[in-house]
């Protein structure tokens, strides 16, 4: 416990962050959750209406299938876990070429979503290049972006290739932390590879995976708009409509501020359940 | 006394020599950076701020896809420009709250501009200076007539018609009968005005646009079907529901890929752009219906045409007055002329000489405003029912929705945006 001096100097280091989340974070969540109890529409008068605006998020059909659509991607998640994760392990591995490996896979993660979305609207659309070697194979072209079948798949896939490298990067930090002499333990005792990776080398990174699904969750409940926006503009119909497309689409087409801040803050109470989840894990991994 | 006299004469002076207090004039849009349009902007700029001293116009432009989202931002936060452009039909009436009532401020250009219903709020109050007037025809590339055995000079004037000339390039087999981009949900859109304009009386028209007529009646559940019969029949290319409007399909039918595009009389999309690249081959006809309206004539198709784009004043402006007067200099004649001149876009004052036009689908298209032009459907529903629209268009095109299935979603929602 340092001097009251001491803490003042402290507090005064915090003091321009605390401002800073202040007006930036808090202010406008506090207004955001006063604007869901009304019905303004930006620049008219706006009144009071209660839980008017949860009731009828509560009896939208879009809301609804953008929801179905959230758990759909969520549900997705094993995917985004593994995938970066085997590829981690191949890489560490000593596959040959697995610098460049590293490299490629994390090159799309500096890339801008708008640039990542443009680069697929070619790829995917239906005069694109996928189509055109299907063709060119002798199979039949799909509508991927245009099709309710595969547009969400579409959208999921561009994103996974998108991010996935920085959950590599991740792996592969965790990979070098875990004990070689553990690893030659186990083959001492006459473990093959496979059975070192799933016994050992797992379990070893169980709280990096923990990290990373918790983390990659979150991330793609709130950073798919760019996509959603360059490659399918929420359609067909409502097949990659997420809750944060419909938040803009509302505000910014609609004109319902207030309707847009009452689907905010459902959104916001869903991620603020998973944060609570990715911090008990934290502290639990914490006390291991 | 005298050195009284002579400090408030000094006084005076020094007053009278001060410049007067500096005023600029806010204007949002998004075309005052587009090249084409510089010379009409250039104009009015230097014409008002001669005529105004002390006063200067900042033309501030926005980018169109996330136009609206920045405005209603502005404006929320009451930092929202003086004058404000806006597409004409349920994005202007959408901010009426935000505009300034204009009647007797533009009464002197109510005989000479036409387009003011699509800026007229429910309290049948003017709200904003049309610039423009926005329709649809459909643009046809003769040259893909002609390979498919057609008379390039004869487009279709029926329904029939139309279906033999698309059965025609079907046959054929190189390009798709029309080019459709219904990605944003636009495409479906522009069908539903074109077949309103000759499925509808005056009067479905009317009551359609007062929320009257639901899209489970029979005259809108007809359009709906039309655009799934299209669908089925092979008129469009594949993968509408992935090409943006704007502008894949178009860019589309300027390469020759497809022989029939509904396209615009405003400076995009138009006949001056389709001109450059299909030259003489670039023609234009009325889109025709599979059923007519009891007031409209088989084999004499409507277009739908209204007020395109305006511009309306910030209520909470402190030049509003100015601002006024700046909306009126951006649709006066002799700036209009130049506008229409550069761009192609048909202007909404009628004191615009569009006589020295050469392009025969101008000249047409001219023509045809005169006696064929009736609302836009489309352009009369609420935002809200568009975007349902947008949404059932693709699902219809897809299969994944039926017409009474869409006519009931849509019902529902118009219901809730009239309470």
């Amino acid at each position: 416990m340092g001097s009251k001096a001491e803490r003042r100097i402290g507090l005064l280091f915090v003091l321009p962050a605390i401002m800073l989340v202040g007006l930036f974070r808090l202010f406008p969540l506090a207004w955001g959750f006063v604007l869901s109890f009304t019905d303004s529409n930006g620049f008219g008068r706006s009144s009071f209406v209660g839980f008017d605006n949860y009731v009828a998020i509560a009896h939208d059909p879009v809301f609804r299938d953008s929801i179905e659509n959230t758990l759909i991607l969520i549900a997705t998640l094993p995917v985004w876990v593994m995938l970066p994760l085997l590829l981690a392990i191949l890489i560490h591995q000593g596959v040959p070429g697995g610098r460049i490996f590293r490299a490629v896979y994390f090159f799309p993660a500096v890339l801008s979503t708008v640039i990542i979305g443009s680069i697929f609207n070619v790829v995917l659309r239906f005069d694109g290049s996928l189509n055109a070697f299907l063709k060119a194979v002798g199979l039949v072209p799909v509508d991927w972006l245009g099709n309710g079948a595969t547009a969400l798949a579409s959208l999921i896939a561009v994103q996974l290739w998108a991010t996935f490298g920085m959950s590599l990067l991740i792996f592969m930090a965790g990979l070098s932390t875990v004990s070689t002499e553990l690893i030659e333990a186990a083959r001492l005792d006459g473990a093959r590879p496979l059975q070192i990776w799933i016994h050992v080398i797992v379990p070893a990174l169980r709280p990096i995976i923990e990290f990373v699904a918790v983390v990659t969750t979150i991330g793609v409940l709130t950073s798919m708009f760019g996509l959603i926006y360059v490659l399918t503009a929420g359609g067909p119909g409502t097949a990659t409509t997420l809750p944060e497309f419909l938040i803009w689409l509302e505000q910014g087409k609609m004109n319902q501020p207030g309707y847009a801040a009452a689907i905010s803050m459902v959104l916001f109470v869903i991620l603020g359940g998973l944060a609570y989840v990715q911090i008990r894990i934290m502290s639990r991994n914490a006390n291991l | 006394m005298q050195a009284k006299l002579s400090a408030l004469l000094l006084a005076g002076t020094i007053l009278a020599a001060a410049p007067a207090k500096a005023q600029e004039i806010t204007v949002w849009d998004w075309k005052s950076g587009d090249p084409a349009a510089a010379s009409y902007y250039e104009k009015v700029k230097g014409d008002f701020e001669a005529a105004h001293p002390g006063v200067t116009v900042n033309y501030v432009m926005q980018p169109l896809d996330q136009y609206y989202t920045l405005l209603g931002t502005a404006l929320s936060s009451h930092a929202g420009p003086d004058l404000f452009l806006m597409n004409g039909g349920a994005q202007a009436k959408a901010r009426i709250p935000a505009l300034l009532r204009l009647d007797d401020k533009v009464a002197d250009l109510r005989k000479t501009v036409i387009g003011w219903p699509e800026f007229t709020g429910a309290d049948g109050g003017v709200y904003a200076v049309p610039l423009s007037i926005q329709g649809f025809v459909v643009y046809y590339d003769k040259k893909l007539y002609r390979d498919a055995g057609l008379d390039p000079d004869k487009p279709p004037r029926t329904w029939a018609d139309l279906a033999r000339v698309c059965a025609a390039i079907k046959a054929k087999g190189a390009v798709p009968c029309f080019s459709m981009g219904n990605k944003e949900g636009y495409g479906a859109e522009f069908w539903f005005s074109t077949m309103a304009a000759n499925e509808w009386t005056a009067g479905e028209q009317q009551d359609f646009a007062a929320g009257r007529l639901k899209w489970s009646s029979p005259q809108v559940k007809a359009i709906l079907q039309s655009w799934v019969d299209a669908g089925k029949a092979g008129w469009f290319q594949d993968g509408p529901n992935s090409t943006t409007k704007f502008m894949d399909e178009y860019e589309g039918f300027m390469r020759g890929e497809d022989a029939n595009t509904i396209g615009l009389i405003s400076d995009v999309a138009h006949w001056k752009q389709f001109d450059d690249f299909l030259g003489a081959d670039d023609g234009v006809f009325r889109m025709p219906s599979p059923t007519l309206a009891a007031d409209k004539t088989e084999g004499d198709p409507m277009m739908p045409v209204a007020g395109g784009i305006g511009y309306g004043v910030n209520k909470a402006s402190v030049h509003a007055d100015l601002a006024v007067e700046l909306a009126k200099a951006l649709a006066a004649p002799a700036a209009m002329q130049v506008f229409f001149t550069d761009t192609g876009a048909i202007a909404s004052n009628t004191g615009v000489d569009t006589s020295k036009v050469d392009s025969p689908a101008a000249k047409a298209i001219l023509a045809w405003l005169k006696t064929k032009g009736v609302p836009t459907a489309h352009a009369n529903a609420t935002a809200k029912e568009l975007e349902e629209w947008h949404r059932q268009s693709q699902l219809l095109l897809n299969g994944e929705a039926t017409v009474d299935a869409a006519a009931a979603r849509l019902d529902a929602v118009q219901a809730d945006a009239r309470k």
